[in-house]
């Protein structure tokens, strides 16, 4: 099929159109621009902040004590990050790529798990009270991990920003920019995850239900109905009750409840697809359903449902800050609504807790429906009719 | 002096960064009582030139470089004065709109507001420009104005909301709003485009009756040359934005001297060269349709009670051989595209039986059609809506042949699309473009390829050419004449015009209301009807006049 594709690239087709319109926005770019920016702080985050130094030399030997120091998490998103990269630089197919992408995440996640030998105790002190044997050395840009509480500095506990820490330091301690850096890895995947789950059923359920109508969208349509009676916080408060504080419990309860939406714009738009005459004329030749429905019909109505899904990651987000800001989210990994909750926590209002890591929840889900606003218009058709 | 006088317009539309010279350079007069045709093909400017007129366009992307628009504007106290409507300020331009100029539009289902009844729409007009107006008079007014285009029953009718009036009586509706106001100048934008022709008929003459007793002046836009001739005491002919040729109705349709006027006329189905009609190439018919029925189940009620149904094909019998094609004609309503996807089996036919070269396909699923869907295709109205924008032609040919095992390779089946293409004359290269990079006449011709890469014997073309300019629709109806030929096609040619209807097809069935109420040669149909609703049928459609120019070899 490679000269199909190599067509393809050379007349622009419907989803670069609705790409370039989308980006020809100030407003989307400034969000996309966000996004990038987190995802590549998430992605590099022990090696933006890190108690353990990117390089030292000890009387002639060097080593890296960060590269030992990496866990298979750092694996895994380092992996899904250059992943990406070859596979957007390859000519795949979007399903091809996307398939390619969570195989490697699984590999590499897997063979990091396999190989590095998790430490059950982490003295970050060590490198800074050893910091004078060193003949050379290199920290990172943030020179404290998220969990280097900095017992040997004494007093520790809330302090205001200065010039040590930047953004101040949290109940424990620990350093506030270097909780933020690491947390941003619970903002994105919480995001993408929960609504990746949720794309998948909505987009299924609302497939068929539009597609085939009638009693199956009777029966969809009043399973949706109940799903949208359940309130996601109480179902997720009672989940962690029960089942302690896991992120991927969180993820998935997130997702499994908010399909609903997605279902119906797809119901919506398939309804409306299914009397189009190139549809009429894909039954006519006889193709296979599956061909139809997700070569034919999908692609032309999954555009209101990612403009959801730009809303819904947001959402996503702010349902974990939500948690965390209750006190029931992870208890040790850094997010950044458990950051929010201690800037109220003790009778001192610690205005750093506040601003900085809501600043970040504030940012990204504004950058979210920055994106969501602009593809929204980019496909309507009533806003292009100047262009056209 | 000329009530209108048109001089020198100019309107440039702002398009994506670029400016579009609409309409260039156009000039042309109105008389009192006198109906003005401007006829031309889609994008020619004759739309743009009505809206500049009445100034209705968006001031945002449209400017007028040059030009100016005369109007004696009636004033409320009886003085005449003379306007430039490019000139005027909202306000004036308020006065003059719906009083002095008023509009009617293509869509009647669009153009009234369905949340307000008929009397509310009315007597807003008519209170707007006639503030001093009491209500009771302005509803006086209102049903005049709805007996004077002669709605049934014009009373009851006031008190109705939009949805519960048919197309014809809205577009009255709208006419009777246009002219409650008494305006000098009714600008009709192809009012009746939209319309069957008997109704078409029907609100044509009740325009000119209006028209004789207001002594209104008409601009008429249209794209049908046998409506122009019914309608038009002079006609100019527009292309890309400019006037090529205007005249007296008569003499420009009985000696065009340009040559774009010379050609849109040759385009007209009835000045078309005749095509032979050859003989089948059996006698066994290839499609094979015995007493189908569509019924629509009607349910009422909270138990959702079956009452009723809705007969859309009720019973009807038809044969096609191979070489040969076959019209179904009727008006909007009848059935005809329903009986058309009834036998692809699209919509599943209620009772009778299909046969294909003697199979029967009724009841078998999509598994067991699959082997019969190749034999059978369709063609579409809209060649926007029938190619998926998302795909490339390549994949939209390709995949059909791959799923009925056309072609060892994909590239052989590109080799095939490719010249699949070349028969309906696009260029093989084509096949890497997306749909919105076409024209609608292009668009119309991948949808005949897609039909034909299966190479099937059977074609349902769904009023394939009603959405085309004529120059394009001769060049289709060419093109299927020519593929029967070539290829023995049994067509079921689908279609509300009698025009084409009498260039293309062989036999003709005539439905209406679900069942076939003439059938025969087409000759026979069309030239001697014998049902009352055919003649009726046949009667409405708009003629052109006999002493016409006809192009050298035309035969009669």
């Amino acid at each position: 099929m490679t000269s199909l594709q190599k067509a393809e690239n050379r007349h622009e087709g419907y989803a670069a159109r609705l790409l370039r319109k989308t980006f020809s926005r100030w407003s989307a770019r400034i969000g996309a621009a966000w996004i990038a920016l987190l995802a590549v702080v998430a992605v590099f985050a022990p090696f933006l902040a890190n108690s353990r130094p990117l390089w030292v030399s000890v009387g002639g030997h060097g080593y890296s004590p960060l590269l030992q120091g990496l866990t298979w998490a750092d694996i895994g998103w380092l992996a899904a990050f250059f992943g990406a990269l070859l596979l957007w630089s390859l000519p795949l197919r979007f399903g091809q790529r996307l398939l390619g992408l969570l195989a490697i995440i699984l590999i590499a996640s897997l063979i990091g798990k396999a190989a590095l030998k998790p430490r059950t105790i982490e003295i970050y002190e060590q490198y800074r009270e050893q910091a004078a044997q060193y003949d050379e050395v290199i920290y990172t840009l943030v020179p404290y991990s998220p969990r280097d509480y900095q017992r040997d500095r004494g007093d520790t506990g809330f302090q205001p920003p200065s010039r040590e820490h930047w953004f101040g330091t949290e109940e424990n301690g620990a350093d506030t920019l270097s909780r933020m850096i690491h947390a941003s890895r619970v903002a994105l995947s919480i995001g993408f995850v929960a609504t990746g789950i949720a794309l998948v059923i909505g987009v299924f359920i609302g497939g068929l239900m539009g597609y085939f109508s009638g009693l199956f969208d009777i029966i969809g349509m009043r399973v949706v109905e109940i799903f949208e009676a359940i309130p996601t916080l109480f179902l997720l408060l009672t989940f962690v009750a029960f089942f302690g504080r896991n992120l991927y419990i969180m993820m998935v309860i997130i997702g499994l409840t908010s399909w609903t939406g997605y279902t119906r714009y797809l119901r919506a738009e398939f309804l409306k697809l299914r009397d189009q005459d190139y549809v009429q004329a894909a039954r006519a030749a006889g193709l296979p359903l599956g061909s139809i429905l997700f070569r034919h019909m999908l692609p032309n109505g999954v555009a209101p449902v990612l403009v959801g899904a730009s809303f819904g990651v947001a959402s996503a987000i702010l349902a974990e800050a939500t948690l965390s800001f209750l006190g029931l989210g992870l208890v040790d990994a850094p997010s950044w609504g458990q950051m929010l909750f201690q800037a109220v926590r003790f009778s001192s209002f610690n205005w750093w807790m506040a601003v900085f890591p809501g600043g970040a929840i504030f940012f990204t889900v504004f950058a979210y429906n920055l994106i969501g606003d602009a593809l929204r218009d980019a496909i309507d058709p009533h806003l292009s009719t100047v262009e056209e | 002096m000329s009530m209108l006088e048109v001089d020198g317009l100019k309107t440039w539309l702002k398009s994506g960064g670029k400016q579009i010279k609409a309409v260039d350079d156009v000039s042309f007069t109105i008389q009192r009582g006198e109906t003005f045709c401007l006829v031309g093909e889609s994008g020619s400017g004759k739309s743009v030139t009505a809206l500049s007129i009445i100034r209705l366009l968006p001031e945002r992307i449209a400017s007028h470089p040059g030009g100016a628009i005369h109007f004696d504007f009636r004033r409320r106290d009886g003085e005449t004065e003379r306007v430039d409507m490019l000139r005027l300020d909202e306000a004036r331009l308020c006065q003059i709109r719906g009083l002095r100029i008023a509009m009617i539009f293509q869509e009647p289902m669009t153009s009234l507001n369905p949340v307000f009844t008929i009397a509310e729409q009315i007597i807003e007009a008519l209170r707007l420009h006639n503030p001093e107006m009491p209500y009771a008079a302005a509803r006086e007014r209102a049903l005049e104005a709805l007996r004077q285009v002669q709605i049934k029953d014009a009373e009851a009718k006031l008190d109705d909301y939009p949805h519960r009036l048919s197309g014809g009586q809205r577009q009255r509706v709208m006419i009777a709003m246009a002219m409650a106001c008494q305006p000098d100048l009714l600008i009709a934008d192809e009012p009746t485009t939209a319309l069957d022709v008997t109704v078409q008929a029907e609100i044509l003459r009740l325009m000119k009756t209006l028209q004789k007793d207001r002594r209104m002046g008409i601009l008429f836009i249209t794209h049908d040359f046998g409506v122009v001739a019914q309608m038009a005491d002079r006609v100019a002919v527009m292309r890309r934005g400019k006037i090529v040729e205007q005249g007296e109705l008569d003499t420009l349709l009985a000696s065009p001297r340009h040559d774009y006027t010379r050609a849109l006329l040759d385009a007209l189905p009835e000045n078309l060269p005749r095509p032979d009609h050859p003989p089948p190439a059996s006698e066994n018919p290839y499609i094979e349709v015995r007493d189908i029925k569509v019924w629509f189940p009607v349910y009422k009620g909270v138990f959702r009670r079956h009452v009723s149904d809705i007969k859309a094909v009720d019973g009807v019998n038809l044969q096609i051989r191979r070489g040969e094609i076959v019209a179904l004609v009727g008006e909007s309503g009848c059935g005809k595209t329903t009986l058309g996807r009834a036998i692809l089996q699209l919509i599943r036919p209620t009772a009778g039986d299909v046969r294909i070269a003697g199979d029967s396909i009724i009841g078998l699923n999509n598994r067991q059609l699959r082997p019969y869907r190749r034999r059978m295709q369709i063609i579409f109205q809209d060649p926007l809506s029938s190619l998926n924008p998302r795909l490339t032609i390549a994949t939209t040919l390709i995949e059909p042949m791959a799923v009925h095992g056309i072609g060892e390779s994909t590239e052989e089946r590109i080799e095939i699309a490719r010249q699949t293409l070349e028969t309906v004359q696009l260029k093989g290269d084509h096949l890497w473009r997306y749909p919105h990079e076409f024209s609608g006449g292009q668009r119309q011709r991948i949808g005949i390829a897609r039909a034909l890469v299966l190479d099937p014997g059977f074609i349902v073309c769904d009023e394939v050419t009603s959405a085309l300019d004529v120059s394009v629709q001769a060049e289709i109806l060419q093109m299927l004449l020519q593929l029967r030929r070539d290829r023995q096609l049994a067509l079921l040619f689908i279609t509300h015009d009698i025009g084409v209807v009498e260039y293309i097809s062989d036999r003709t069935l005539v439905m209406q209301q679900g069942r076939v109420v003439e059938q025969g040669d087409t000759a026979q149909v069309c030239g001697a009807p014998t049902q009352p609703y055919t003649q009726k049928l046949i009667a409405a459609v708009p003629r052109m006049p006999e002493n016409v120019y006809r192009r050298a070899g035309a035969c009669q």
